[in-house]
């Protein structure tokens, strides 16, 4: 695998991030894909791009107007700056839209990097839907830039069946502009999502939220910072971690509001569900503010299933292992009920529920 | 329909009921009432298998079953029905997905064709207009921001869409104004006063029975049924308070 120094547990941001489970991912060896990559993409009309092994595949593509292209990578971050090379990249003209861009990346095996760079001018929107399946380690970085008024709504599903997808974003959201990206980790794989914020319009809005949902030995984790720069900024994250057998889930969320940045709203929901007592849900939820008139609604909470819920589930004759998957369900849903598109919410609801019926 | 003989029932080690015999036929509704702590909760709960309440003794049949074997959600499969004294909130689920998965739960194990979501539909919208429940509120999450009369009407559209044999109704008239009392009241006569289904209402106050006139009525105190009679019992208790057992 790539020489170099991976963060240490050593490290307070990295305290809780699977290094072993990256690095034998890595060094999986690569074998033939037993997936076929067509079953990866949703029945939804837009510009598709499959990357196996991190290289692009014309002929399983249609990439529209995103273009693929060598890119170096422009960040410290230390997973990040090792996504160079072959990447995606969209510059969407004001007022156009692009909507319902499909990426796919597939993996049979050791590691692979891909940069991906979407960059929106005023008033343009744009959707994005990227699925992660198969195995090997995913190493991904994300540069997205919003102008005034634009607007992105991202969904991301991580259903590698093994190995570890390490995604790192970096956004800067411009004045009235919007930027939701909701993730759902409901794979085998283990996984490190993080995600550096910057609403620096007035009248931002940035949210990074979605669920993590492990089992068996499997380690899954997102670390968001939002920082507000300008006034009457809004952030959101919302987060459910949900833990089976001995496997943990992890949430670090930290809200900046910067001097100045005034009537900032910002929330974090962070919440934890064992479904097992050998399960571990860590969650470190992190306010720094230095403007005096703002906003910050922030919880985390670490629990398991109600029991009266299960009971009244079970009372009006439902079984108990069917009781437990719909409460598992219920909890995660307000996190996925962010997604704006119907027929992506429905298939990563469906992603969930297929977890679930393993996981149960 | 049910027969309870001497059923003992402790929660935490503690025991509550302490030999209760009780027998409700086919056709018949019987309000039990007794004062608080009495243990009329826990009767209903013990009926339901809830955890934690624990049956010590005695034995109880439903339809010639041995209740108590049950399992909670066999227990609703076999067609007894709890009404909760407090509906629990359940964030996340509709009404309406929570109903559908609980009715063709119950169908499914009683080898019945499950219903599809169109049949089920226009049953839910039925048994809602019938309560005068707005048909939105089934579709928002289950007693989610519900008043508390809302929860209980709630109770008996899941009544009228499940359509059980036995009802135990846990204190369905406390929290309730007049007009959903009568609201409560009309639907419970109207899915359970049939000859081959029965009702078990527990309850602390007489008003209910205005709207639902019980067959018999039994007072649970310290455990055990201590008297039953007919309806004017409830009338006696409502004038002279539950002291007038100590006498």
């Amino acid at each position: 695998m790539t020489a170099l120094a991976l963060p240490t547990p050593r490290m307070e941001e990295w305290r809780w991030a699977d290094m072993a489970a990256l690095k034998a991912a890595a060094d999986s060896p690569r074998a033939d894909a037993a997936i076929d990559p067509a079953t990866l993409f949703l029945d939804i009309e837009g510009p598709r791009l499959l990357f196996v092994d991190g290289r692009f595949e014309p002929a399983h593509s249609k990439p529209g107007p995103v273009q693929v292209t060598q890119q170096v990578a422009i960040t410290d971050h230390p997973l990040g700056s090792l996504a160079e090379g072959e990447g995606w990249s969209l510059h969407i003209g004001p007022k156009h839209a692009v909507t319902a861009i499909q990426i796919v990346h597939l993996g049979t095996g050791g590691e692979s990097h891909v940069p991906g760079r979407l960059m929106l001018d005023e008033d343009a929107v744009a959707s994005v839907i990227e699925t992660y399946a198969g195995s090997g380690w995913a190493n991904r970085l994300t540069t997205l830039c919003l102008k005034r008024g634009a607007r992105l709504m991202r969904s991301v599903r991580l259903v590698q069946s093994d190995g570890f997808v390490s995604l790192r974003d970096e956004a800067e959201v411009g004045e009235a502009a919007s930027l939701v990206s909701i993730f759902l980790g409901a794979g085998g794989m283990g996984s490190r999502i993080d995600g550096s914020l910057l609403i620096n319009g007035k009248g931002g809005f940035a949210e990074m939220g979605g669920a993590l949902l492990t089992s068996g030995s499997q380690k899954q984790e997102a670390a968001v910072a939002v920082r507000h720069e300008d006034i009457e900024g809004t952030s959101r994250q919302l987060w459910r971690a949900v833990a089976a057998d001995k496997s943990a889930a992890s949430l670090a969320a930290r809200v900046e509001v910067a001097r100045g940045a005034q009537q900032t709203d910002g929330e974090q929901s962070l919440r934890g569900l064992l479904l097992q007592r050998t399960a571990t849900v860590n969650l470190k939820p992190e306010l720094e503010i230095f403007a005096d008139d703002v906003k910050c609604a922030h919880g985390a909470t670490v629990g398991e299933l109600d029991r009266q819920a299960l009971f009244y589930l079970q009372s009006r004759g439902i079984d108990p292992a069917r009781a437990q998957a719909l409460l598992t369900r219920a909890f995660v849903a307000d996190a996925l009920a962010r997604i704006g598109e119907e027929a992506v919410r429905e298939a990563f609801a469906a992603d969930a529920d297929r977890w679930l019926d393993t996981a149960l | 329909m049910l027969k309870i003989t001497d059923l003992r029932a402790e929660i935490d080690g503690k025991e509550i009921l302490k030999g209760l015999s009780l027998e409700v036929n086919a056709g018949e509704i019987h309000a039990i009432m007794g004062p608080n702590g009495a243990g009329k909760s826990t009767l209903g709960y013990t009926l339901g298998g809830r955890p934690n309440y624990e049956p010590t003794g005695g034995s109880v049949t439903f339809d010639g079953q041995d209740l108590l074997e049950l399992a909670p959600h066999e227990r609703a499969a076999a067609g007894l029905f709890l009404g909760f004294q407090y509906p629990v909130e359940i964030p996340g689920i509709s009404n309406l997905h929570f109903l559908r998965e609980a009715l063709n739960s119950q169908r499914r194990a009683r080898d019945e064709a499950p219903l599809s979501g169109g049949e089920f539909l226009k049953l839910a919208r039925a048994q809602a207009d019938a309560l005068g429940m707005d048909v939105e509120m089934l579709k928002r999450p289950v007693n989610v921001g519900f008043s508390g009369g809302e929860k209980k009407r709630n109770e008996m559209v899941q009544m009228g869409i499940i359509g059980p044999k036995l009802a135990i109704l846990d204190e369905t008239d406390s929290g309730l104004d007049i007009d959903a009392l009568k609201a409560v009241g009309e639907g419970i006569n109207r899915i359970m006063r049939a000859p081959d289904k029965a009702v078990l209402l527990i309850t602390h106050y007489q008003r209910l029975l205005d709207y639902v006139q019980p067959d018999f009525v039994h007072v649970l105190a310290d455990g055990r049924i201590v008297r039953s009679g007919g309806p004017e019992l409830a009338h006696e208790l409502e004038r002279e308070g539950y002291g007038i057992l100590a006498a």
